[in-house]
């Protein structure tokens, strides 16, 4: 045996040597490579379940906002239609204001009118009176009190206005 | 399309394997073969001394105690230790460089040994086997950086691969099997102890045969009697995987360096290199083989036979 070499504290001493060097390896080696193996298996299980949490969220939150985006249009559609009625309610009011206020233009004008053309009769008249004197003087040739004249004819001309009138 | 050989697509290969050619065959016939078919010495510059294998570890320092190998296993640890410490100084999460590779070879060793022995198991065996796979291979590749045999100290070489001094693959095979029975007691506790001393059966022989039931009597007896032997052989076989660890490790390295230092002897340039690539092969196979085996054992020493059938 002791040709192969075979000597006790040469096998203590690697011995002493194997075990210096699995200690070092498993408190400075294997300890720190596998904490860190674990902890990253980890930090990626949770980034991922982080990420389909989000993902979740966010799809959540899609739905949320076409929700919220449907409400809202339906809201503006509702006061769009509220709009037009009141609009169309104002031009209504606008234009029943509009109809009274020229009945009222058109009746004031009518009331001038009538004025005006009762001023006229009268002016026509008085024309009247006066010429169908000067005509009777031509005819009759006989000066006749102008005055009574005047007051016969519009006697006459009374009547025949309250016959009109009439 | 055809494919160009390799020779015609890359002319420098042409070029180095003629000089390779060409510096084999001038070392052969200058070198030792060559002399003694000119019937003469070497050529002076080629000129080499013919290998003198030691079994013995080399003691470099004639008042102490410490052998060549011993430095050597130093060094590995020593290189082992910096490249781990090294690598996991300052971790980070993301990890680059060094950590990464450590981690990654890491990773690879774990995974192997849980598939073999399961999660449990595994992280207890991980630390053991792959102390023992890296300790091997750093021994037995750093004996291949040139120049690392040649250091002499007193006339003796200073450094030599530790896994050919037959006291570190002792050493190794006799952590292995202390680890091994260790988890196999810690795993079944006393009943582990049944598998090497299995007397129940014959004793209950006994007591039959006694008690007048001679034909289940002779029966157990019989059968109790195979259970001992059987015990026996397999205690044998425990003792046995220690010597066969051994002189596997220490045989394969011992004979891979004989056989490079046989090869400068002979043809000093070019083949040896052939050779040190073999060698760098087979001091990964045995570190593989060392660290396996262990695990092996260790998992058939933990499993019980119902779980394993």
């Amino acid at each position: 045996m002791a040709g192969l070499g075979l000597d006790l504290p040469t096998f203590i001493s690697q011995l002493i040597s194997f075990l210096i060097l699995l200690a070092l390896l498993t408190f400075f080696g294997y300890k720190p490579i596998r904490a860190m193996l674990d902890q990253r298996s980890r930090k990626i299980k949770e980034s991922m379940e982080r990420e389909e949490a989000t993902k979740k969220e966010f799809e959540q939150g899609q739905l949320t906002a076409q929700e919220q985006i449907s409400k809202a249009r339906e809201e503006g559609q509702g006061i769009i239609t509220q709009a037009t009625q009141i609009g169309g309610k104002l031009k209504e009011e606008a234009r029943g204001e509009a109809r009274q206020e020229a009945q009222a233009i058109v009746d004031r004008t009518r009331v001038e009118l009538e004025r005006e053309r009762d001023k006229a009769i009268d002016d026509l008249r008085r024309e009247f009176v006066d010429t169908s004197i000067l005509a009777a003087e031509k005819v009759i040739r006989e000066t006749l009190d102008k005055e009574k004249h005047r007051s016969l004819i519009e006697e006459t001309l009374k009547g025949s206005v309250t016959f009109k009138e009439n | 399309m055809t494919e160009k050989p390799l020779l015609k697509r890359f002319p420098i290969l042409r070029v180095i394997l003629f000089i390779g050619l060409a510096l084999a065959i001038v070392s052969f016939i200058g070198g030792s073969v060559g002399a003694m078919l000119r019937d003469s010495s070497p050529l002076g510059f080629l000129a080499t001394s013919p290998p003198q294998p030691e079994l013995p570890a080399e003691k470099p320092f004639a008042s102490l105690f410490i052998t060549n190998t011993m430095i050597a296993s130093w060094i590995s640890i020593l290189v082992l230790f910096g490249l781990f410490f090294a690598a996991t100084r300052k971790m980070k999460l993301i990890p680059g460089g060094l950590q990464n590779l450590v981690e990654f070879f890491c990773e690879v060793a774990i995974n192997f040994i849980n598939d073999v022995a399961g999660k449990k198991w595994g992280k207890l065996f991980f630390p053991v086997c792959f102390t023992i796979f890296l300790f091997v291979l750093t021994n037995a590749w750093i004996d291949l950086i040139p120049g690392f045999g040649t250091i002499k100290m007193n006339g003796l070489p200073l450094l030599r691969n530790a896994n050919s001094d037959i006291n570190v693959p002792l050493m190794l095979a006799a952590v292995s099997f202390c680890f091994v029975e260790y988890q196999g007691f810690k795993a079944k506790g006393s009943s582990y102890l049944k598998k090497f001393f299995n007397f129940g059966l014959l004793a209950c022989g006994f007591r039959q045969l006694f008690s007048g039931r001679f034909k289940n009597g002779i029966k157990d007896t019989f059968m109790g009697t195979v259970a001992v032997f059987a015990g026996f052989i397999e205690g044998i076989s425990e003792l046995i995987r220690v010597i066969s660890f051994t002189f596997r490790l220490f045989g394969n390295m011992m004979a891979g360096t004989i056989v490079v230092m046989v090869m400068i002897y002979l043809v000093p340039w070019v083949i040896p290199s052939l050779f040190y690539g073999l060698e760098a092969l087979l001091g990964f196979v045995q570190a593989l083989i060392f660290a396996g085996l262990t695990l092996g054992f260790l998992t058939m020493a933990v499993t019980s036979e119902e779980e394993a059938s």
